[in-house]
């Protein structure tokens, strides 16, 4: 049989494949943004033992592989007692993970703000929460578009290795249609296909929401 | 019986790196009144100005906006909370010399903002006082514009009917011309000129020395951070008793 | 954890390092010249590498180390592991790194060009002294940080049986039911390794600011 014909007929678990993986990659991006938002909320202004905490957290998840953090939570906790399921698992790395590669993002874009924005947030009565949510935050996303868009690539890629932790995905799906059926060449081709459309997908997205920013005069992002 | 008046500035000191910028400023505004605050740069001017709103934190000293203590819990001596001065700061308003329009909002949502995520006024109630004000400053052709496509002077009267919108006690101008063109510095007088005869109480830190004379009620200088001299513009401008104010008038002509 | 763990994790260390070096010089060398290439705009070649770097760039290392390492023999090419893991990894990192090189060249003020090319000088010379360098130094952080990214991504080679210094901390737990101490401790060599090219990284945007880029 020609092993397009294979291919074809394995569709389903292809397709069950891909859904699994959007699946992942959506909740956990979303939840991975927002533990940014936070990250940086958190950074906002504040010295002392709270600043570095969340500071070192950053810093060791930029310096941490990924696979060794999931590896920390799926195979490490149980020795302290906290057993995981693998999906959980593979979720909390993603989320903890990529939220530090965001909030480091947002910071940067922070130091870029100029100071009088928030002093006008001040001087009309807002509060820290709601000057940042409202005035502060809006501007960031606008300015960090197009590196937010790129992390949102790699927490995409980062969802293949969760398959080493038997978290049902697209490559070990791939991997298992290829072995029963030995075509490894047209299985893998496939699903390097699906996750180029996918992140065609994220980067058309970032592209159509430069409207916001050059609707509003930020140039240059 | 007098009203309490609407800022009372008592002793106020603060230092930078441990340069004194201000030093025992005592200072009283009652409502209505327009107060010039001139001096030469590094006076302290800007600083006194920002001290008002606590945007700096004195070191000694006092402030208070209608009777209420600024920046500091007056039961136990300890900094408010943020909720706090955030509601106290809410009661003044203050014009940058940067403008400080918020680019990712048009000029209407830039007015609108304030009154209704901090005052909690209804978004319609807030469109319609933002409007109005709007074509007070002359900026109501412009509400769907976004700040990025306006010039300078068109900013600052923005900025302006963004403050008013919040209807604070009084209105902490910071050099508020000094990085417009030169054509551009009249429509925002104008509008502020506007704003001293209806009776609002402002507090003006400018080098515009013709519209201080026009609008003040009082005219306060400050030389390395102390008062030397504070009198109704017609005897400042005229017949001052510092030497050194004497000096800066004739280097300012 | 005892003396006996500590050298296994070193060897596995070993592994990552030496694989991960490999890559990571073929990969910049790879990419400079797939950035040449592509603005040679050479009609055919330009789409396929266009095609080549969009690809690579979106396929995870885990998917593309299984797919080199089980699909060359298909294509007649019988890969040690270890080859087929490096042969991964370099096209993987060298399409970012094309990305960075051409980035650098793209952003070269068309004034240095126009001044360099008004005093006489061929387009050759001035890329050679003039072109070249800054472009070494301002591409230099972003080569760097890639480098980073690779030696993060490296895990993906224990896919394919390759025991590297994370499959090592697996198999440690795994034999001494104490999972969690061999983790950290790669946790930490990891971090140690990056840490080092982290610094390079500083070092290199100094250099890179000093140019003023």
């Amino acid at each position: 049989m020609n092993p397009w014909e294979i291919i074809w007929r394995a569709r389903g678990a292809f397709l069950d494949g891909f859904l699994d993986t959007l699946a992942i990659f959506l909740l956990a991006a979303l939840l991975a943004f927002a533990l940014g938002c936070l990250l940086v909320y958190g950074l906002e202004g504040r010295t002392g033992p709270t600043r570095r905490a969340l500071r070192g957290f950053i810093d060791v998840m930029r310096m941490l592989p990924f696979l060794v953090l999931v590896y920390l939570l799926y195979y490490g906790l149980p020795q302290l007692g906290v057993r995981l399921p693998a999906w959980s698992a593979g979720m909390i790395a993603l989320v903890l993970y990529h939220g530090a590669y965001f909030a480091e993002i947002l910071r940067g874009g922070r130091t870029m703000l100029p100071a009088g924005q928030i002093e006008a947030a001040q001087a009309h009565g807002f509060a820290p929460g709601k000057a940042f949510r409202r005035l502060v935050l809006p501007q960031l996303l606008i300015r960090t578009r197009p590196l937010l868009g790129n992390q949102l690539i790699l927490a995409l890629k980062d969802t293949a290795f969760l398959g080493i932790i038997t978290v049902q995905e697209l490559t070990a799906a791939a991997n298992s249609v290829q072995s029963s059926h030995f075509v490894p060449m047209e299985a893998f081709l496939m699903v390097i296909l699906l996750y180029w459309l996918i992140s065609i997908g994220i980067e058309l997205l970032i592209k159509w929401s430069a409207r916001f920013g050059a609707k509003r005069g930020f140039e240059h992002v | 019986m007098s009203e309490l008046p609407v800022v009372s500035i008592r002793r106020l000191c603060k230092s930078f790196d441990g340069v004194e910028v201000l030093r025992d400023i005592d200072l009283e505004v009652k409502r209505g009144e327009v107060v010039s605050v001139l001096g030469s740069s590094g006076s302290g001017k800007s600083t006194l100005l920002r001290c008002i709103n606590w945007l700096e934190e004195p070191d000694r000293g006092s402030i208070h906006i209608g009777g209420v203590r600024m920046g500091v819990d007056e039961r136990n001596g300890r900094p408010l909370s943020a909720r706090r001065l955030a509601s106290i700061r809410a009661r003044t308003g203050m014009v940058f010399q940067g403008f400080n329009l918020w680019p990712h909002l048009t000029v209407l949502q830039n007015v609108t903002e304030a009154p209704v995520h901090v005052r909690g006024l209804g978004k319609e109630e807030a469109r319609r006082r933002a409007v109005e004000l709007l074509e007070k400053v002359g900026m109501a052709h412009k509400r769907d514009s976004y700040p990025f496509s306006l010039s300078g002077g068109q900013k600052q009267r923005v900025a302006i009917a963004r403050v008013l919108a919040m209807e604070p006690e009084v209105v902490l101008f910071d050099e508020p011309t000094s990085a417009l063109d030169p054509e551009r510095v009249g429509e925002v007088l104008a509008v502020m000129k506007q704003m001293s005869a209806e009776g609002h109480t402002m507090i003006l830190v400018t080098h515009e020395m013709d519209f201080a004379r026009a609008v003040s009620d009082q005219v306060v200088f400050l030389e390395k951070g102390r008062i030397i001299e504070r009198a109704a513009p017609g005897k400042f401008f005229t017949d001052p008793d510092s030497e050194r104010v004497r000096r800066f008038l004739e280097l300012s002509d | 954890m005892n003396g006996q763990a500590w050298l296994l994790l070193l060897d596995g260390a070993w592994v990552t390092v030496w694989i991960s070096a490999v890559a990571i010089g073929l990969g910049v060398v790879l990419g400079l010249l797939v950035a040449l290439l592509r603005m040679a705009r050479i009609p055919f070649l330009e789409q396929l590498l266009i095609l080549y770097t969009s690809l690579a760039r979106a396929t995870p290392l885990v998917t593309l180390v299984l797919f080199v390492f089980l699909a060359a023999p298909g294509w007649g090419l019988n890969l040690s592991r270890e080859a087929a893991a490096i042969l991964a990894l370099t096209a993987n990192t060298a399409a970012f790194n094309a990305e960075i090189w051409r980035g650098a060249f793209l952003g070269f003020s068309r004034d240095q060009r126009e001044s360099a090319l008004a005093c006489g000088m061929t387009p050759w010379l001035l890329f050679r002294r003039i072109m070249l360098p800054q472009m070494l130094a301002g591409s230099l952080p972003g080569l760097v940080n890639e480098m980073t990214f690779l030696i993060k991504g490296s895990p993906a080679i224990a896919v394919i049986g390759l025991v590297d210094l994370s499959r090592v901390s697996n198999r440690i737990g795994a034999v001494t039911y104490e999972p969690l101490p061999p983790i950290l401790a790669a946790a930490l060599i990891y971090m140690a390794i990056l840490g080092v090219l982290v610094r390079l990284q500083a070092l290199a945007e100094r250099k890179a600011g000093r140019l003023a880029m």
